[in-house]
């Protein structure tokens, strides 16, 4: 029998139906894959199911039994646990605290907290998810991401005792390195075999392929297909959630990298980095690899004239080195941060004022007075020329879905013809459909003369897309390598070990 | 459904023009008169500047508690200087030069160092009202020393004779309000000015990453405020032919609460002057309309709170149902 | 479903309404910014008792320390057209809400206002002739002659004239010599700084019987002065301390039997009666010629304290 039985689940955000007559069956003791382009209602169903988005219908069974669902405590008592993607963490408290946040703490006479009763508890949950080396007692904030992910999945795992039944995991591997990713599948296996069921939702194809035993994929806010994993395949898949075949390739350059360099850098080195040295030309595109946190954002940010240079010098455009992040936009450099919603976007206001907001002086009247018609043009051009989806540029970005607003900051990098366009992770959190209209983006800008400068946690899009590759190991540049012939096998040994440059170059 | 998507969108505007139709109903003969309406517009003119240029800084998702002291310390100054012989453009210079250097110290303290504009504006209240103390000596100054030219500006005004209207004038106060809501209201909504600080309240750090210079824009929207805080204990000095260290104070909480008003009137909550001017008339014309009905005073402030934060809450009552 | 802003700004004005009473063909606006304040209360609450007993309808607006609103408040009861108008603040500072009066031909009482050509009258108690009761009480307690400090504050007008009635009546006694006229800091009331100076005073004469009396023009400093020469133990010298306005505290003092003696107390209530009497003189036609009404006063000692 089914653990869980959704069916006909819709729900309408003002003009946009995010979910039409939904359905989904999650068996006990498997793990379930859901799968979707961005936009496709996945995350609209997450918050149905915890309870914190009321469905304007929907039919739901636990255990064959109809249930109502009026708020996350309804969901909490059903045996609902969720790990969101996004990090939720007090980053001043410690990890014991930040684990025992929303449930009974242990108590010394009745009022004083247990202190080490509960960092033994929080020890106990960090050590069955093969993380016993955190400290319960270190405050959150100075741990890693990866870390951070790893206590909040603790946390949330270490409340099965209390009638955990269903664990519903948002894209828990989005800032975990392989290493991480393996300890988080190992948990997951265990949670299986204690009869839990686990619903997963991640746009990574590998690891739903490894770790789950069926897949639902849902389109447009309706359920496309359900199939036991072992008889289907990611071709397939794909076809599901984009309703057509999508080349799973990178389009191939076509034109040459030009001659002249664009931006130069000599031997920068900050807090963090140290030894960056290279020189891009026009039209180039540069990746920096790494494993997780060595540097790749703080190589972007400092290209962008944030932080402060220890020694060096760096020349962009044939300006002298930017000093101030307001200059970067004047001088042709264009940024797309890794956190959209936090550093990139606005979400309450218009998808106009968003891309438009760095171009606003070049489109004024005299410098002064805003030139609506005009920004407007520019923003239905752009969006235009990154495919972005809306109901009308006014629509606010929030109303957008995650690929779509990512395509919000693309269209405002690239609204004034950047020279160079830095991009930090490009593709984070973006479906299939949308990466490839990505891709195709990169390559004609770079086919126009724009330099790119690009991080990526995936591979295959560092030596798809790019013609070089700079290997930053703990924020120290290592090597760069040129794209041709690399595998993917040989690019993630390069990020562990400096003695592999010399091994490819032999 | 479409009801209530209607009252969601423009409650406050109908809960407007009911307390008018209230009052045009209970006060048939007084109320809605040509007379009367100058003289509301006359009354709300300072609290309507000191709301005006509070929104600037709102927009931006900050505020700004020190303007009642700003406004007190710009009459005072005004007032000092007249009473040792300096002429009238010399007192109102000196005013505004204050307003304006008081609002850059708050945008230092809030841009540069990073001060929370709670605890900033806090501080600078209290600095700005002890400095006006010390200023007066603690005391009015009145009569004589008050130039005729500067206490006779708030009674006088553009006759209406022109149009139909005997005997009743514009007033200058109502002129200058009008005067500065036009410039914010082309500040905040035409300009590229505007649009970033609208973007700096949308997202601080977006807008940085994006070219905006977050810090130079807060301290320059600071000193506007204190310049709109200068300009209205200007005109209140000129109305009341007098200054004293505390005689603005009242104009903060109120400027604050008609933002409030007018920010419920906007979908995704923003400030914007036109609907801060509704919530600066709501709560200019309750004063007027219920001391013609002779309602008890406390009474009536009951009930401007009250429905001050029951435009808010059903506000945000619609907008977690959304 | 129909719950907002409009209707519940509806119900609350239907609620102002009922609570509003019908007009009546007497009625009176008492404006003031000062109402939380304890003589100003006394004022209204005796000018309403007197207002109710004639049948008129009273409408009390405090402002809250909003000088410029008490203007605002005086325009609409203009627009509405109300019998008559008492304020109690400085008349100079609302002179144009006095103008809009005046051009309605609505007249203005003050009350404890001060005097203006566009009120019809000030009631209010005589300041002139309180400084006198208690300065020649001073005089005749040290029998015309000795050393008499002063506690004075001439930057404000009504005490000012407190000053210097007080001054004619000690420089007419030949043989009284004031040794100091002290102004005191008032920020934060007026006793702790008027304590302290007269501490230094003491000090300064350090011989029994080198101070004769002390003269405040307030009670602030009277009951400063009393602190100090109690704590200096130089409370048995016979000093004489006499203070003004009669607030509790002074009261209390002089009750005691120490060395606080006396304390001029205005008679509040009288004054908002008073008030009620010049409104229904010029209600009915009168013409008032006189531009202050003055209230008596009464000396207080410890003879009289405990009557009410």
């Amino acid at each position: 029998m089914s653990l869980l039985a959704i069916d006909n689940v819709s729900k309408t955000y003002g003009r946009t139906r995010a979910l039409k007559g939904a359905s989904l069956t999650v068996a006990r003791g498997e793990v379930h894959a859901l799968m979707g382009e961005n936009g496709a209602g996945k995350s609209t169903l997450i918050k149905i199911l915890a309870g914190v988005v009321a469905p304007d219908t929907m039919e739901m069974t636990v255990d064959g039994r109809p249930v109502a669902l009026r708020g996350a405590q309804d969901a909490f008592d059903l045996g609902f646990r969720f790990i969101h993607q996004e990090l939720n963490v007090v980053a001043h408290l410690s990890v014991a605290e930040n684990m025992a946040m929303g449930k009974p703490c242990p108590r010394r006479f009745g009022v004083a907290v247990d202190w080490p009763a509960l960092n033994a508890q929080a020890h106990a949950a960090l050590d069955r998810l093969g993380v016993g080396h955190i400290d319960p007692r270190t405050k959150i904030g100075r741990l890693s991401a990866g870390d951070q992910m790893l206590v909040s999945i603790a946390g949330a795992l270490s409340a099965t005792g209390e009638g955990a039944r269903l664990f519903v995991m948002d894209e828990p591997t989005a800032s975990l390195t392989g290493d991480e990713c393996d300890k988080l599948f190992a948990v997951i296996e265990t949670l299986k075999s204690e009869g839990a069921s686990v619903l997963y939702v991640s746009h990574r194809m590998n690891e739903v392929m490894a770790i789950c035993d069926t897949v639902t994929v849902y389109r447009d806010g309706r359920h496309v297909a359900t199939k036991p994993v072992s008889e289907t395949g990611k071709d397939q898949i794909i076809r599901f959630m984009t309703g057509r075949d999508v080349a799973d390739a990178f389009p191939p350059r076509t034109t040459p990298v030009g001659e002249r360099v664009v931006c130069r850098v000599d031997d920068v080195s900050t807090e963090v980095l140290c030894g960056i040295d290279f020189a891009l030309r026009e039209g180039e595109i540069l990746g920096i690899g790494g494993l997780a946190n060595a540097g790749q954002s703080e190589l972007l940010q400092m290209l962008l004239g944030l932080g402060t240079r220890r020694s060096g010098r760096v020349e962009i455009a044939s300006a002298p080195g930017l000093a101030d992040p307001s200059d970067p936009w004047t001088h042709g450099v264009a940024y797309v941060p890794r956190e959209r919603r936090r550093e990139g976007l606005m979400l309450a206001r218009p998808i106009t004022d968003n891309v438009v907001l760095p171009h606003l002086t070049a489109l004024s009247r005299a410098g002064t007075i805003a030139h609506r018609r005009r920004e407007r043009a520019l923003t239905a051009e752009m969006g235009g020329v990154v495919r972005l989806k809306s109901d009308g540029l006014a629509q606010p970005v929030y109303q957008l879905s995650g690929g779509n607003q990512q395509k919000v900051v693309f269209a405002r990098a690239v609204g004034a013809a950047p020279r160079l366009l830095l991009l930090d992770e490009p593709t984070r959190g973006v479906d299939v459909g949308a990466k490839f209209d990505i891709y195709t983006l990169i390559r004609e800008l770079s086919g126009q003369g724009c330099s790119v400068v690009l991080t990526s946690s995936e591979l295959t899009e560092l030596i798809g897309l790019c013609d070089r590759i700079l290997i930053l190991l703990d924020g120290r540049q290592s090597e760069i390598v040129a794209t041709d012939g690399l595998t993917s096998a040989d690019l993630l040994g390069r990020f562990y070990d400096e003695a592999h440059g010399g091994h490819a170059a032999a | 459904m479409a009801v209530i998507t209607l009252f969601r969108r423009y409650g406050t505007l109908i809960g407007f023009f009911a307390i008018i139709g209230f009052f045009a109903w209970q006060l048939p003969d007084t109320f809605v008169t040509p007379r009367n309406l100058i003289n509301v517009s006359q009354q709300i003119s300072m609290l309507a500047v000191v709301a005006f240029t509070m929104t600037i800084v709102m927009v931006m998702g900050d505020f700004d508690l020190s303007v009642g002291s700003m406004a007190s310390l710009a009459g005072v100054v005004a007032a000092v200087l007249f009473a040792q012989g300096f002429p009238v453009w010399a007192g109102v210079a000196a005013a505004l030069a204050v307003g304006l250097v008081g609002g850059l110290a708050n945008g230092f303290l809030v841009s540069i160092i990073g001060i929370l504009p709670f605890v900033a504006t806090l501080g600078t209240l209290t600095i700005l009202s002890g400095v006006a103390f010390v200023v007066s000596d603690g005391r009015t100054i009145f009569g004589r020393d008050i130039p005729s030219a500067f206490s006779g500006f708030a009674r006088s005004g553009i006759s209406l004779e022109p149009v139909g209207l005997a005997g009743l004038s514009l007033p200058w106060l109502t002129v200058i309000a009008l005067i500065v809501l036009f410039i914010v209201w082309f500040v905040l909504e035409q300009t590229i000015y505007g649009r970033r600080l609208y973007a700096i309240g949308g997202n601080r750090e977006a807008a940085k990453l994006a070219g905006v210079k977050v810090k130079r824009l807060r301290m320059s929207a600071f000193a506007l405020t204190g310049l709109g805080a200068a300009i209205a204990g200007l005109m209140y000095a000129s109305r009341v032919a007098s200054a004293n260290p505390t005689q603005g104070s009242g104009l903060m909480l109120d400027a604050i609460a008609a933002v409030f008003v007018g920010m419920t009137m906007s979908e995704e909550g923003e400030p914007r002057v036109l609907a801060t001017l509704v919530g600066v008339l709501i709560l200019g014309i309750l004063d007027n309309g219920l001391t013609q009905m002779a309602v008890d005073s406390y009474v009536r402030e009951i009930l401007v709170g009250g429905i001050v934060v029951a435009a808010v809450a059903f506000s945000s009552l619609s907008k977690q149902t959304r | 479903m129909f719950r907002p802003i409009a209707t519940m700004a509806a119900g609350a004005l239907a609620l102002a309404f009922a609570m509003a009473g019908p007009a009546l063909a007497q009625s009176v606006a008492v404006i003031t910014p000062y109402l939380a304040q304890p003589g100003t209360q006394f004022y209204v609450d005796g000018f309403t008792a007197e207002a109710e007993a004639k049948g008129w309808d009273v409408n009390v607006v405090d402002t809250a320390g909003d000088v410029a609103a008490v203007i605002s408040r005086i325009e609409d009861a203009v627009t509405q057209s109300v019998d008559a108008i008492v304020i109690n603040v400085d008349p100079a500072q609302v002179e144009a809400g006095l103008q809009s009066a005046a051009d309605a031909g609505i007249p203005v009482v003050g009350m404890d206002a001060g005097s203006h050509p566009l009120l019809a009258t000030n009631v209010t108690s005589n300041g002139y002739a309180m400084a006198a009761e208690t300065a020649v009480y001073v005089a005749n307690r040290i029998g015309g002659e000795g050393r008499v400090v002063m506690f004075v504050f001439d930057a404000f007008p009504p005490v000012q004239i407190r000053g210097v009635i007080a001054d004619a009546v000690f420089a007419n006694h030949p043989d009284i010599e004031v040794i100091d006229r002290i102004t005191p800091d008032v920020q934060d009331g007026g006793i702790a700084d008027s304590r302290a100076r007269m501490e230094a005073l003491l000090a300064a004469n350090p011989e029994a019987g080198s101070i004769d009396a002390v003269w405040a023009a307030w009670d602030q400093p009277a009951l400063g002065a009393l602190q100090a020469i109690e704590d200096a133990g130089r409370a048995d010298e016979g000093i004489v301390i006499v203070g003004m306005d009669a607030n509790p505290q002074a009261r209390d003092a002089i009750a005691a039997g120490g060395n606080f003696e006396a304390s001029m107390a205005q008679d509040f209530v009288g004054i908002g009666a008073r008030a009620a009497d010049a409104v229904e003189r010029l209600v009915n036609g009168e013409e008032l010629r006189q531009s202050v009404i003055y209230v008596p006063t009464k000396l207080i000692t410890a003879a009289n304290v405990d009557e009410q």
